[in-house]
C-alpha cells in the first residue's frame, strides 16, 4: 500500500502495545493516541509503546479516555492519508473496519474449537462469555459460532459505579446513534451529545460500541449483562486465586458474570471465557482499590 | 434553483462577483451574542451564513471550532435553542442561513422534524460532514419535502466519479474542501496545489456553484483561492476573531459586534484603508 506511517489509539494500551511492535518489527513510524488518564492509569503499557519506538500522544479533549483518543486518530487519519495506515483497535469507526476486525479477531474462536477438543473432546462449548467495551474481543470469540443455536452468548459491560451513576453500560442503557462513522448503541443525552463513560477499566470506558454487537443485541442472540468496577475487582481476586491467572480488569467483568450466568445453563454445561488480557498493566489500580 | 440560496448565488455570479460565507459556532461565545455575532456578520457583508450546530465529537473540526463548540455546549446551547436563534434572524434578514452539524444530534432531534422545524426556522439548507452521500438517501427525502438544500463536500483526494455523484446529489452549492484535514489548517505554501486541484474540480463539478473552505484567513487568500470557484467560506478564523474581541476589556456589545463586522468586511474587500 505504500504506507510509511502508522497510527492506532488505545484505552487499555494493549492495542497500542500490538501496534507499536508490528510497526517496529516492519520499520514503519508509529503514533498512538491515548487520553490522558489513560496514559496515567496504563503507565505501564505506555513505557511498553515508548520502548517499542512509538510516539504515544496524550489527549486531553473531553473525557480523556478511548472516545476522544479516537477522535484524535481519526483527524490525524483525514489529516495524513497518503502516508498513514490507521489501526483501529475494536470492532468501531466505519466500515469496513468492523468486519476486518472481527475477521482478525475470529482466531479466537477458532482457537476455542482447536482447543476443547483437545480438553473436552467436543468441538462447541455450551456458553461463550466475554468482556464488551468496543466488543473486538466478545466477536472474535463469538464469530465462529454464531451460526450455532445451542451455543448461548453471554457479553459483558462495564456497570461502573452502578447503572444510576457513571458506567460504559452501552448495549444496555444507550440509545441508537451515530459516533465514528458507525451506527450503533451509544450514550448520549437527549439532544444527541455523547456522554461520559465511566469504568474502572480503560478498555471498556467507551460511550460506543461496535455495531454488529448492536444487531446481536437487536436479533437477541446474544445476552448482554452488566457488572460494576466493585465486582470486577472480585472477579480479580477470584480468577487469581482459583487458577492462578491474574487477569486484566476488562477481563474480570467476564470472570464476575460467571456468578450469573451458571444458573442459567445446564449443571454440566462447559463454558468458556474469553481471557482478553492480562493483570500486570492493572496491578497499580488493583492495589489502589483492593 | 428557486431557493434563497441558489438566487443570491446565481445574482452574485451573474454580476462577477464572488461569494462570502461565514461560519459561526452557534452559542458561541454564549447563546445570547450568536444573535448580535449573526447581524455583525451580515452587516459585514456575508452572502450567506453557515450556522455551526455544537457536537461534543466534531471529527472535523482544528482546534478553533473544537474549542468554540466545547464552549458553546458550556454555556448551554441546544438544537432547539440554535433554531430559535436561526427564526430570530430570519425575521430580521433575508441573508441565506445554512445550518452546520453532525448526524447524531440530527438524528436524535428527529431526522424529519429537524427538517420540518429547521425550514420553519427560515433555514435555508444542510451542511452534515459526517453524512455520507451513500448514506443520504433518507435525509434527501426529508430535506426536499420541506425546500431545504443539502451542500455535500468534496476533497483533493475524491475521485472524478465520486465528484461527479456528489455534484448530482448537492443542492444549493459543492463545497470543496482545501485540503485533506481539519478546519482552520494552515494553508502556507499550498495554495498552487490546492488551485490546481479546485481548476480540476470545476471540471468535474458543472450542476452546482463551488465554493472552497477550510483555512481561509484573509482576503488574500480569499482573492487567490476563489479564481476558480464561486465563493469561498471562512469560519476558524472568524471564530478566533471573536475570542480576540471577547478578551479586549471595556468593549461594549455594540463595539464588539462592530468590531466582527469589520473583520468580515476586510475577508471580502481587503483591509481598511
Amino acid at each position: 500500500m505504500g504506507k510509511t506511517r502508522i497510527i492506532a489509539e488505545t484505552g487499555a494500551g494493549q492495542h497500542g502495545v500490538a501496534t507499536a511492535t508490528v510497526a517496529a518489527c516492519f520499520g514503519l513510524q508509529c503514533v498512538v493516541y491515548m487520553g490522558a488518564e489513560d496514559t496515567e492509569r496504563q503507565a505501564l503499557n505506555v513505557a511498553r509503546m515508548q520502548l517499542l519506538g512509538a510516539e504515544v500522544r496524550p489527549v486531553t479533549s473531553g473525557s480523556q479516555t478511548l472516545k476522544d483518543a479516537t477522535n484524535e486518530a481519526i483527524r490525524d487519519w483525514v489529516s495524513n492519508p497518503t502516508d498513514t495506515f490507521y489501526i483501529i483497535g475494536s470492532v468501531v469507526g466505519p466500515h469496513p473496519y468492523p468486519m476486518m476486525v472481527r475477521s482478525f479477531h475470529t482466531v479466537i474462536g477458532e482457537e476455542v474449537k482447536q482447543q476443547l477438543k483437545r480438553v473436552a473432546g467436543k468441538g462447541f462449548p455450551d456458553a461463550l462469555v466475554a468482556c464488551v467495551g468496543g466488543g473486538s474481543n466478545a466477536i472474535g470469540l463469538f464469530y465462529p459460532f454464531i451460526n450455532h443455536p445451542e451455543v448461548q452468548m453471554f457479553g459483558v459491560e462495564a456497570a461502573g459505579e452502578g447503572l444510576d451513576r457513571r458506567h460504559a453500560a452501552t448495549l444496555t442503557q444507550g440509545a441508537i446513534g451515530v459516533l465514528h462513522g458507525a451506527m450503533s448503541y451509544l450514550l448520549q443525552d437527549s439532544d444527541g451529545q455523547i456522554e461520559l463513560a465511566h469504568s474502572i477499566s480503560a478498555g471498556l470506558d467507551y460511550p460506543g460500541v461496535g455495531p454488529e454487537h448492536a444487531w446481536l443485541k437487536d436479533i437477541g442472540r446474544v445476552s448482554y449483562l452488566t457488572e460494576t468496577d466493585k465486582n470486577a475487582l472480585v472477579g480479580v481476586e477470584l480468577l487469581s486465586r482459583t487458577e492462578g491467572i491474574i487477569p486484566a480488569l476488562e477481563t474480570a467483568h467476564a470472570i464476575a458474570a460467571l456468578k450469573k450466568i451458571v444458573p442459567q445453563v445446564a449443571a454440566d454445561a462447559t463454558i468458556v471465557v474469553n481471557c482478553s488480557g492480562r493483570g500486570d498493566k492493572d496491578m497499580q489500580t488493583i492495589m489502589d482499590n483492593l | 434553483m428557486s431557493s434563497r440560496l441558489s438566487s443570491r448565488l446565481l445574482t452574485l455570479k451573474s454580476n462577477g462577483e464572488k461569494a462570502m460565507g461565514i461560519f459561526l459556532t452557534s452559542g458561541f461565545p454564549s447563546p445570547e451574542a450568536t444573535d448580535l455575532l449573526l447581524g455583525a456578520i451580515d452587516e459585514g457583508g456575508a452572502d450567506f451564513i453557515e450556522l455551526g450546530m455544537p457536537h461534543s465529537d466534531p471529527l472535523a473540526e482544528g482546534l478553533p471550532i473544537q474549542y468554540s463548540s466545547t464552549c458553546a455546549l458550556k454555556a448551554g446551547i441546544t438544537m432547539q435553542g440554535t433554531l430559535e436563534i436561526a427564526a430570530q434572524f430570519r425575521q430580521r434578514s433575508e441573508t441565506p442561513l445554512l445550518l452546520m452539524g453532525y448526524v447524531n444530534p440530527i438524528l436524535r432531534f428527529g431526522a424529519a422534524k429537524f427538517c420540518e422545524h429547521a425550514a420553519a426556522a427560515g433555514v435555508d439548507g444542510l451542511i452534515i460532514p459526517d453524512l455520507p452521500p451513500q448514506e443520504a438517501a433518507l435525509m434527501r427525502v426529508h430535506m426536499q419535502k420541506y425546500g431545504l438544500n443539502l451542500v455535500f463536500l468534496v476533497a483533493p483526494n475524491t475521485p472524478d466519479e465520486r465528484m461527479k455523484e456528489i455534484d448530482r446529489l448537492s443542492d444549493g452549492f459543492v463545497y470543496c474542501v482545501t485540503i485533506t484535514g481539519l478546519t482552520g489548517t494552515g494553508l502556507a505554501g499550498r495554495l498552487d496545489a490546492i488551485n490546481s486541484y479546485l481548476k480540476h474540480a470545476s471540471d468535474m463539478i458543472t450542476y452546482n456553484p463551488l465554493l472552497v473552505g477550510f483555512g481561509i484567513q484573509t482576503h488574500d487568500d480569499a482573492c487567490n483561492l476563489s479564481k476558480h470557484t464561486d465563493g469561498f467560506i471562512v469560519g476558524s478564523a472568524v471564530i478566533r476573531e471573536v475570542e480576540r474581541v471577547w478578551a479586549c476589556p471595556g468593549l461594549s456589545m455594540a463595539e464588539r459586534g462592530q468590531r466582527v463586522a469589520r473583520f468580515v468586511r476586510s475577508l471580502k474587500y481587503g483591509p481598511e484603508k
